[in-house]
């Protein structure tokens, strides 16, 4: 029965009355989620559940608030190490989410040709029974792109696709695969330092967009804080290097503009000065394997290179000498080129230089878990690696495909023929609860929870202070006919039975991961029953030590080949360096379906609801181009056109267009909305990590007749006393 | 603070408290990242526009991050300045209100009585923050994102003029709370939902009149000043200077 909050309203003033049918009451009380014992629901008071965000990989804590079976709203959990009890808009927007008009609310099966978006409704018994029939029928030959799962479904995953001989591929557009593996080669570490920023008291940041959307944005934003205001005599002072000026370069004291792609040439000049003059704080005998990587090009050469001035590049190596604490940073656009792990090592070895590797405010590791459960987190595939799969599928080695909120078909740039994979697949099997690009063209939907609706646990070792194990639970009683992949896998495992259904035992995924926690959670003097332990764990979110021993990490450093970046299309018939970025509110385009991130203003444009190429004005100047304008933006492999904007803080010889836009599905607010700027790159990766080089292709603009409409907050031409206040400012 | 609580420890006297609630905006550590504009869509029901609405200046936002480009390329600098209702003590959108449905609370807050309301907009025109906006349609949620919408917080009609409260709901309750257990609210108890998100800690709400509180100790920063202080609103919120090197 479907009961709405005005109709519960009524209902409860008939139960108040005392005029109520016992019936009625009944009714009411199938309203409250399962897990709270119905003498526990108050109407008008509030209940509050721990659990994970699952926006983004970062896994902050999140405390979710219910009222009569409604989750109202979602605050960061201030018990949690990484967040602190903060979250940043896309966190919040997690409802929007669950409550959005365009889920996906049954198993659904293709009719007419695959894409054409027809599906008829079936039940889940049906689905599940197609699933298992086509597992049975491509034996073998299964591939699975998923989101970076981690704990225990990461586990049931791995289980029954190595199982079925099948190929396991964890894909996440903006996972920095490049830090990681830069953090690999350099210290032989799989798990991301924590970043001590807020005991730093100077960082040198290249290109990392870590107050945006760069792995833990709200833990930064914590840190930074501190950084700046948390000490009572000391401000940390933070300087950023990269081409365009984005939201965390608009916080810097200093933005340092540099040419794309050279960002390694600059590291090797700080570096080479910090030897040359005896200020490093490495042992002499430890810096003797990084003195030829550091001298590998002149000072003049690298100045002429970069278009940082000897003086700059001076200044940063003295300010780093000084510091008591420094830390450097890379990512972001100074990864997104065909050097950019190579780029990223030559930071870890000057962060080695400067002393900071194990240092408070620098970079820590803290020792890997003593744990019976496995905590390595699954190894991101590559868009290099999804190539690979391109050919899989063509050649027939490949031909059952399962999805699960990932979204190739958008986030890849079709040059990297991914749609290939979708005509070529003899069947594909989605469990997205949202109609993504990639999931209009499945041929089965088996439509998962929400988060909000399921269980789940995540191990979470990147960037944070201590490991934590974090849990998610149902707040609220599913909205519609769907089921919790975890349930949905562990049946499909007692159906294919044989060795896989006696490696799944479990009746449900709750069970297998109670299992899993049973190891996991510590016991106590005195013992605790698991049962205690386990609620425990629910109420807080999760578990985590509360510090753990920090890791040695060797001042040996592999050496490091530089080559300078590579890009595809000619300089004269493709004279810019374009960068699409990902939008603080859309992300890759997860976000483009909901209202509030597409109404949100993007800070440093006040852009909404669409996409502009962004052009620096003296450029736009040349070309005759006026804010407004058509604009076409062509690479070798495709072209856009948008709405210009006029942006100040961008290299003369860049475009930067924002990413999340340009679905050709995914619900009612996204669907055809402005454009998507993966149209124009073409197949160059970076070298070492294979990840996507998404600065790596050239573009030329041209101007088109007309003008074009981009809904702006700022509308001080409307408003002359917005204008006023800009003038007068008071900002100081 | 004594006093308060001997008459606490006296059953038979209702104890009174006055409260100013005031907020402080650390500018060296506001990062521009919006989670307090998404904080406050989700805690006050404010509705979504869409693009056409959006396109017309009709977008909503009681909270909003002002920017301000300075200097050309490549000496280019962004500042970022968060503006949400100043809580006026000498409020411009008040006298001009036909229905006083513009009023001052004796704790400071400066109200906005939706039913009272007549939408002649004399107050959003006068208020020089911009931030007092107007409601030129019936909101609309599509089924079922209303389910999300926070009881505590009545939905704005169209022909209404609203703005930020400072999370009047929140501080009700806060207040309840510490009524209840017979005491004042302690600095920290009541967070307003922009301040609650603030992943860097920018913004600090609390009481004035309580001098440990920290929006008191804060006020006195010699960082501290108002926007638009020549114009003598005397607002509530207080903002704090950015720092350079």
């Amino acid at each position: 029965m479907d009961l709405y909050r005005r109709t519960l309203f009524k209902l409860l003033g008939l139960t108040a009355a005392g005029t109520a049918l016992p019936g009625c009451e009944r009714e009411v009380h199938n309203l409250v989620p399962y897990l709270l014992p119905d003498e526990d629901i108050v109407p008008g008071v509030a209940n509050w559940y721990a659990s994970t965000c699952q926006e983004c990989e970062a896994g902050c804590g999140i405390i979710v608030r219910v009222m009569e079976g409604r989750a109202k709203k979602i605050e960061g959990n201030p018990q949690h190490p990484l967040n602190e009890g903060k979250l940043c808009a896309r966190g919040h927007a997690a409802l929007q989410g669950l409550y959005n008009p365009d889920r996906i609310q049954g198993p659904l099966k293709r009719e007419g040709r695959r894409g054409e978006g027809r599906f008829r409704p079936i039940s889940w018994e049906e689905g599940l029974s197609e699933w298992v029939e086509q597992l049975h029928s491509h034996a073998r030959t299964s591939a699975m792109i998923t989101r970076p799962v981690t704990g225990t479904l990461a586990s049931l995953f791995t289980t029954v696709i190595n199982s079925i001989s099948g190929r396991l591929i964890f894909y996440e557009s903006t996972g920095e695969r490049t830090v990681k593996k830069a953090n690999y080669l350099s210290f032989n570490r799989r798990e991301l330092p924590y970043y001590d920023l807020a005991h730093s008291d100077y960082l040198l940041s290249f290109g990392t967009p870590f107050l945006e959307h760069w792995l833990s944005p709200v833990s930064f934003g914590v840190a930074y804080g501190k950084f700046r205001q948390g000490r009572p005599m000391a401000r940390g002072r933070f300087i950023q290097v990269e081409p365009r000026l984005s939201l965390t370069a608009a916080n810097a004291d200093r933005w340092i503009p540099i040419r794309p792609g050279t960002e390694g040439l600059l590291v090797m000049g700080i570096g080479q000065i910090l030897m040359r003059e005896g200020l490093t704080r490495l042992a002499s005998s430890q810096q003797a394997s990084l003195q030829r990587t550091f001298t590998s090009f002149s000072l003049d050469d690298i100045s002429a290179a970069t278009e940082v001035s000897p003086d700059v590049i001076t200044k940063l190596a003295h300010e780093l000498s000084s510091a008591n604490a420094p830390l450097i940073m890379g990512g972001g656009p100074a990864a997104a080129h065909t050097n950019g792990t190579e780029t990223l090592m030559l930071i870890n070895a000057l962060n080695m230089l400067i002393g900071a590797i194990g240092r408070r405010g620098g970079l820590q590791w803290a020792e890997p878990p003593d744990s019976p459960v496995e905590t390595v987190q699954p190894e991101l595939s590559s868009e290099q690696m999804l190539t690979a799969l391109v050919q899989e599928f063509e050649e027939g080695s490949r031909s059952l495909l399962h999805l699960y909120l990932a979204d190739p078909l958008f986030t890849l740039p079709p040059s990297l023929k991914f749609e290939r994979v979708l005509k070529q697949a003899g069947f594909i099997v989605s469990f997205s609860p949202f109609f993504d690009d990639s999931t209009s063209m499945a041929d089965l939907i088996l439509p998962d929870h929400h988060p909000l609706e399921s269980w789940k646990d995540h191990f979470q070792a990147d960037t944070i202070a201590v490991p934590s194990w974090n849990l998610s639970q149902p707040v609220v009683r599913p909205l519609y006919d769907t089921r919790a992949i975890g349930d949905v896998w562990v049946e499909a495992a007692h159906r294919l039975g044989g060795s896989l259904g006696e490696q799944v035992p479990w009746n449900t995924f709750q069970d297998m991961m109670k299992t899993r926690w049973e190891a996991v959670l510590p016991n106590h003097h005195p013992p605790l029953s698991f049962e205690t332990r386990w609620r425990n764990a629910l109420q807080q979110g999760g578990w985590w030590p509360v510090d753990v021993p920090r890791q040695q990490i060797s001042p040996d450093m592999p050496s490091i080949t530089y080559e300078l970046p590579e890009f595809l299309g000619n300089i004269s018939d493709f004279p810019f360096y374009c960068y699409p970025y990902p939008s603080l509110g859309l992300s890759d385009g997860r976000g483009a379906n909901r209202p509030w991130l597409q109404e949100l203003p993007d800070p440093l444009t006040t852009g909404m609801w669409g996409t502009w190429i962004e052009l620096n004005p003296t450029t736009a100047k040349a070309l005759g181009i006026n804010p407004g304008d058509q604009v076409r933006v062509t690479s070798e492999y495709g072209s856009i056109e948008a709405s210009a904007l006029l942006f100040p803080g961008l290299h003369p010889d860049m475009i930067a267009i924002p990413l999340g836009q340009g679905h050709r599905a995914y619900g009612r607010y996204a669907r055809g909305r402005g454009v998507n700027p993966m149209m124009l790159l073409g197949p160059k990766f970076d070298r070492q990590s294979g990840s996507l080089a998404t600065g790596g292709t050239r573009v030329r603009v041209e101007r088109l007749k007309g003008g074009s409409k981009l809904v702006m907050l700022d509308q001080s031409k409307q408003h002359p006393v917005l204008q006023r206040m800009q003038e007068m400012g008071g900002v100081s | 603070m004594s006093q308060d609580n001997q008459e606490a420890h006296e059953p038979s006297k209702q104890p009174t408290w006055s409260y100013k609630w005031e907020m402080v905006v650390d500018l060296d550590r506001c990062s521009g990242c919006e989670a307090c504009v998404v904080a406050c869509h989700a805690e006050n029901n404010i509705r979504i526009s869409g693009e056409e609405e959006a396109a017309q200046g009709r977008a909503i936002n009681w909270i909003r991050i002002e920017r301000y480009w300075e200097g050309e390329y490549p000496n280019v600098k962004v500042k970022f300045l968060p503006v949400m209702c100043q809580h006026c003590d000498e409020a411009p959108c008040e006298p001009v209100c036909p229905v006083y449905a513009s009023y001052h609370t004796p704790e400071g807050l400066n109200a906005q009585v939706y039913n009272r309301c007549v939408g002649v907009r004399y107050c959003g025109n006068n208020c020089p923050y911009v931030a007092r906006q107007f409601n030129w349609f019936d909101p609309h949620w599509e089924e079922p994102l209303a389910e999300q919408l926070n009881p505590d917080v009545s939905v704005r009609s169209g022909g209404v003029m609203e703005k930020c409260t400072f999370c009047v709901q929140r501080i009700r309750r806060g207040k309840e709370t510490a009524a209840k257990e017979g005491r004042r609210v302690r600095d920290g108890d009541i967070t307003p939902a922009c301040v609650q998100s603030c992943p860097t800690s920018a913004l600090i709400f609390g009481d004035r009149n309580d001098p440990d509180s920290r929006v008191s100790h804060l006020k006195k920063s010699e960082r501290g000043f108002h926007l638009l202080e020549s114009l003598g609103t005397h607002p509530s919120v207080t903002y704090l200077r950015r720092l350079s090197e």
